[in-house]
């Protein structure tokens, strides 16, 4: 990372401190009284007790100035807790912020963007980096601020006190810092890799277990041992070095301060010996020189820190400065009303640049109908529905719902029309009320009732130990793939929406189940326009008509029997394979049947 | 080791329960870590010592301060403090060097025995049955490989070495106050009860504190997560903005929880500085009195003020150990658990390695009940199979779940043997030979094609791990795989990430058809996968699955009609019994449980 754009990423992560400007000057403010506090404590044991009270053998001045060290201490201990509090409370608010700002901003990106980003790595980004990010916003420049104040403050006292003896101790403190921010530097690509090895560990040891059959099948207990044992040893080898690292640098960093306290006491007693320096003076010296060694160890610390959450605040900002692809234009307008008619003009789209994944696609759709696309996998039947809610936006041509292109008016308003039921039911781990009520949250039990009911949901929502109530996932309340799907086309249908976008689930279903589904979606299709993707034979039989899609082109379209006549990929989807997996459902079918009976 | 960890130790929730503390259960423990200790002695010995060298060294340099002042008081040549400041700077070298050592190998001892811990642990889960791994969850297991381990972990390398130097450090340092000045020494201890009621108070309530914390943050992550993984449906369903409330108040629950400690640190940390001040008081004032009454010299007074200062922090040292040592002691248990399980199904004394069979199956009135948790059998689920295979027959299993179709898989495999009744193969009896090479004349395809994180090659050779790079590729290109594998970016050095994630459903069914393939198995059992694939892959695996079943003993737990239509022998199960068994003519001849199910489809 080059130096400028560093600046940069880390001025714009010190912006997020811009609120709390209040806070901060407070907390500063505190910070400088706790340590004022702290250095005359100091002073007054030297000059005060040792010099004045035990010299002149004075009683009350020594309860005096006992009384005024416990009074500073006090005051220092005070604003500490009051430093404490306030910038506590504001790296919670910093932390907050950044949270949030960048959930709300992953919920503006667009499909394209999940289609790119794995879940795992966004996930990094939103804890792994925030959590370097904000501990350094939130305490690391509290701290090391405190830590410079400290530095400087005691420095100039000791200047103060006697200035050679001062000069003994300037000369160590660049080791200090320096090895503290070496150790830092070096310490951390290896902990990162001891990271990475136990996880390389974890990972053979998961998937040594989770797949046992197959290693008891192929007998491959000693390779696996073997394996595991070369990871270990790495993992050994790992620990080994930062072991080493850490056995090199911290007993180095303790020694070298007491290199200065060593010349310290030498020059200073020495002084004292010869009457230049008070005891008072050497006393409080010494002990300044104690208040100095851990604030400089951690200064070489917090610059690695600092380094390091820039580097993390440069990835969060990749994310946070992605642009939002498909967004309300200025002057987008609401859906007017309408049937729900569907037309797709000259669309061509990819979803990387040279890879035409639809080419020139003209189609319409009544108002009311219900179309299936067919095709081979990659055929780009899927993505041509996903136009339709503008989940991606076209390259060439246009998208029109009721005559209205679908980038002129609100998403908001284009999608509360459109239920879409997609091929993975990603269903969330909440109630299956909530889940069902997910478009609506308004929907009264009556209505979540009534289209689970339509969905052909309700009878096994109820069988379920808390009915609608029951939490998805919880206490290992699994659903089966039909019965998320049903609650997926519950869900589509709770929004009343003038079109439905049906991805056909791969997940099998029984043969009873998949009759009465087919008999809910009859009834829900009826009056709305529907847009099936189609993998089965059973869907295909619910459609108006059929549009074969292939390459990127629509190949044919037409009702069943002209398809069969003149379409030679629909030829091939219908004779191939649709059949057979019914059987295999029906074989289970029983099997469901029997278990619940 | 400790390791930094960006948060990970925040979300990891760690159980730190321990019931049992009898003498017998804590020697046990204290064994097995001895044990482990014993082929590391010398280094052992050296950590200790170096531990107790560098603890020693780190009391004196206060002590010879004391030297230094009241030396260059009283004594104007300065010899003396010569030598004072040679032995301070000798402490120190000493020291240094000690704790060089003493980091090194406590920590290369504490890590070699974590290292073994984990490999006795891995090789024990090798030997244990099948049976062992279905009545246990594979959260738990894994858990006992990482998170007890490293509970473990902290206590072996850090809180071992923490809780000797604390206690060292505290014991030697109230020794030398008392060395110095009795009377004095009484006086500045008499903050330790203080600092020690205070302590505890803060450890009690800042481990509840964090706990919530912990939880919460980990309700943080778990929403991120999901909605993340749905943000699509988030969108599709105009949820943005509730969504976004939603984890505002997520967020907010945890920035609520985490304020409790910053409350809890802001009070301690601030309390413990003004004892250390009221420490240093009591010795000025104390000592000052002394001083007038000629008991002490201003060099001890100067020394007691050193010590106060560092008298702190074995103290909350010490009490931050607490939990370490609670959560190793309940990971420990864990693993000895986990090392006590015995293996169920065993070699019997005297077995035979098998000898390369033909494939002739007999079940023989095999009867067969799961292992139930604490040794018990449950409800019989096989009563009584009878089977005639002869070598090179392709077997159909059907029957709904819970027939019995994939116990008599396990069975043949061996992952259990039969309560009663006999399996033999080639006549012998599967009990009288060695597991292992039964096995590798055996092969075995799950249903969704379990892969593991590695190469494509690697795991197509995972049965045979000595096959040549050209017999790996022709068993791709029998089964049809070979096509896509060179599609992908490095062909079959392809690194396919955990359990095989970056292939499709198909894809992973293919290659593990190639691995079976690959160990040329005398007697096959495959589990037909369920779920759809593409009609093209489709088509792949059913031409895949004809060559692998060809020439051998095949076992499929079928679902496909075309399977068992051309099966040659199809055995169909109900309640753990053969209904009916017998070629798909003939039992379509026999209307019988077979027909009833075909019959639905063979219209349509």
């Amino acid at each position: 990372m080059s130096a400028v754009p560093y600046r940069r990423t880390f001025a714009r992560l010190l912006s997020f401190l811009r609120p709390y400007k209040r806070g901060l000057v407070i907390s500063i403010v505190l910070a400088i009284g706790s340590q004022a506090a702290q250095i005359a404590l100091i002073w007054v044991t030297g000059r005060g007790v040792i010099d004045q009270a035990l010299v002149d053998r004075d009683t009350t001045q020594l309860w005096l100035y006992v009384g005024a060290i416990a009074g500073l201490g006090l005051a220092s201990s005070v604003m500490m807790l009051g430093r404490r509090l306030i910038s506590g409370k504001q790296a919670l608010d910093v932390e907050m912020d950044m949270r949030q700002g960048i959930y709300s901003h992953l919920v503006r990106l667009s499909f394209g963007f999940y289609d790119r980003h794995q879940t795992g790595q966004l996930m990094s980004r939103a804890t792994v980096d925030l959590q370097g990010v904000r501990f350094f916003l939130g305490y690391g420049l509290i701290f090391f601020f405190q830590n410079i104040l400290t530095v400087a403050s005691v420095t100039v006292v000791l200047f103060f006190f006697e200035w050679r003896l001062a000069l003994v101790v300037l000369a160590v403190t660049p080791f200090i810092v320096g090895i503290a921010y070496r150790y830092s530097h070096v310490a951390h690509p290896t902990l990162r890799d001891v990271q990475q090895k136990l996880a390389d560990v974890a990972t053979v040891s998961e998937e040594n277990i989770v797949g046992v059959h197959v290693v008891k099948a192929f007998a491959q207990e000693p390779a696996e041992e073997e394996k595991f044992r070369g990871r270990n040893e790495a993992l050994f080898a790992q620990t080994i070095r930062a072991n080493r690292q850490r056995a090199t640098y911290v007993p180095l960093l303790s020694f070298v301060p007491l290199l200065a306290q060593a010349a310290v006491l030498l020059v200073g007693a020495r002084m004292v010996a010869h009457g230049t320096l008070t005891v008072g003076s050497f006393v409080s010296f010494n002990l300044y020189l104690a208040l100095l060694v851990m604030p400089l160890r951690s200064l070489g610390m917090w610059i690695g820190q600092a380094q390091r959450a820039t580097a993390s605040g440069e990835r969060i900002f990749q994310v946070l400065d992605e642009p939002e692809e498909i967004a309300d234009k200025p002057a987008a307008g609401e859906l007017p009303p309408g049937d729900g008619e569907i037309r797709f003009e000259n669309v061509s789209f990819s979803y990387l640049q040279g890879r035409p994944v639809l080419e020139d696609v003209d189609l319409a759709l009544d108002a009311g109908t219900t179309l299936a696309l067919i095709g081979h996998t990659g055929s780009g039947k899927t993505t041509l529905a996903s136009l339709v809610p503008r989940f991606y936006d076209v390259d060439t041509g246009r998208v029109l719902v009721d005559g209205v292109d679908v980038r002129d008016v609100t998403l908001a308003s284009l999608r509360r029309e459109i239920g879409v039921i997609p091929q993975d039911p990603f269903l969330f781990s909440t109630t299956v009320r909530e889940n069902i009520s997910f478009g609506r949250a308004e929907m009264t039990d009556a209505e979540i009732e009534r289209v689970a009911r339509l969905a052909q949901a309700h009878e096994f929502v109820e069988r379920l130990p808390q009915g609608y109530d029951t939490v998805i996932g919880e206490r290992g309340i699994t659903l089966s793939g039909g019965q998320r799907q049903r609650i997926a086309i519950a869900r589509a249908l709770a929004v009343d929406p003038r079109i439905l976008i049906l991805d056909d689930a791969t997940a099998s279903v029984d043969a009873t189940t998949e009759a009465q589904i087919r008999a809910g979606l009859r009834e829900v299709m009826s009056g709305r326009t529907t847009l099936i993707v189609a993998h089965r034979l059973s869907t295909i039989a619910l459609a108006d008509e059929i549009v074969v899609v292939d390459d990127g082109r629509i190949a044919a379209r037409g009702t069943h029997d002209e398809l069969f006549e003149k379409s030679f990929v629909y030829r091939e989807i219908y004779d191939h394979g649709l059949l057979e997996r019914q059987f295999a459902d029906a074989v289970e079918a029983r099997g469901d049947v029997e278990e619940v009976a | 080791m400790r390791v930094y960890q960006h948060g990970g130790s925040l979300t990891r929730q760690r159980g730190a329960e321990v019931e049992d503390w009898s003498w017998n259960s804590t020697r046990r423990r204290l064994g097995v870590l001895w044990r482990l200790t014993k082929p590391y002695r010398l280094r052992t010995f050296f950590s200790v010592f170096s531990l107790l060298a560098a603890t020693a060294t780190a009391l004196a340099p206060p002590f010879l301060a004391k030297y230094a002042l009241d030396d260059a008081i009283n004594d104007t040549t300065g010899e003396k403090l010569v030598l004072v400041v040679a032995i301070f700077v000798a402490a120190g070298l000493a020291n240094w060097g000690m704790n060089y050592v003493e980091t090194y190998m406590t920590g290369w001892v504490g890590e070699r025995i974590l290292a073994d811990l984990r490999k006795q642990l891995f090789g024990h889960l090798q030997k244990l049955s099948l049976g062992f791994y279905e009545r246990n969850r594979a959260g738990v297991l894994i858990s006992r490989m990482t998170n007890d381990v490293e509970a473990i972990d902290q206590l072996v390398t850090d809180g071992v070495t923490v809780l000797a130097q604390s206690t060292l450090t505290l014991g030697g340092t109230a020794v030398l106050l008392f060395v110095l000045d009795w009377q004095l020494a009484l006086a500045t201890l008499a903050v330790i009860p203080l600092m020690s009621v205070g302590t505890v108070l803060f450890r009690v309530r800042s481990a509840r504190a964090y706990a919530a914390v912990r939880e919460r943050l980990g309700l943080v992550t778990a929403t991120l997560a999901e909605d993340i993984a749905g943000m699509r449906m988030v969108q599709a369903f105009v949820r943005e903005q509730r969504a976004t409330e939603n984890f505002r108040a997520v967020a907010g629950r945890y920035r609520d929880a985490n304020m409790q400690t910053v409350v809890l640190n802001a009070l301690y940390f601030p309390f413990v500085s003004f004892l250390a001040t009221l420490a240093l008081a009591v010795v000025l004032g104390y000592g000052g009195h002394l001083y007038f009454a000629g008991a002490i010299s201003l060099g001890t007074l100067f020394a007691f003020m050193l010590y106060v200062n560092n008298f702190f922090d074995p103290v909350q040292q010490l009490s931050q150990l607490y939990n370490t040592f609670l959560s190793a002691a309940a990971a420990l248990d864990k693993i000895i658990g986990l090392l006590d399980e015995p293996p169920e199904v065993v070699d019997r004394p005297g077995a035979r390695p098998l000898g390369r069979i033909e494939g002739e199956v007999r079940f023989e009135d095999v009867h067969f009940a799961y292992g139930l948790r604490g040794g018990e059998l449950g409800d019989e689920v096989l009563h009584g199979i009878d089977l005639d295979v002869p070598a090179g027959t392709t077997v159909a299993l059907v029957g709904h779940t819970g027939a019995g179709k994939s116990t008599i898989a396990k069975l043949l495999a061996r992952f259990y043997e039969p309560t009663s009744g006999r399996i033999a193969i080639d006549g012998g009896d599967l009990n009288d030979v060695t597991q292992e090479s039964l096995r590798h004349q055996l092969g075995i395809v799950p249903q969704e094609g379990f892969l593991f994180a590695g190469t494509v090659a690697e795991n197509i050779a995972f049965g045979r791990p000595e096959a040549r790079p050209e017999d790996i590729v022709r068993a791709a290109k029998t089964v049809g795989a070979h096509e896509f594998i060179l599609r992908l970016e490095d062909g079959y050095e392809t690194q396919l990430g955990e359990r095989g994630s970056r292939l499709s459903l198909g894809q992973r069914q293919l290659v593990a058809f190639a691995r079976a393939l690959l160990a040329d198995p005398r007697i096959l059992i495959l589990d037909e996968a369920t779920s759809s694939v593409d009609i093209g892959t489709e088509r792949t695996i059913e031409r895949a699955l004809r060559t692998l079943l060809a020439d051998r003993t095949s076992f499929v737990i079928a679902h496909r009609l075309s399977t068992i239509r051309d099966a040659d022998l199809i055995v169909v199960l109900e309640h753990g019994q053969v209904i009916e068994q017998g070629s798909h003519d003939e039992l379509l001849a026999r209307r019988g449980l077979y027909t009833s199910l075909y019959g639905d489809w063979a219209a349509a």
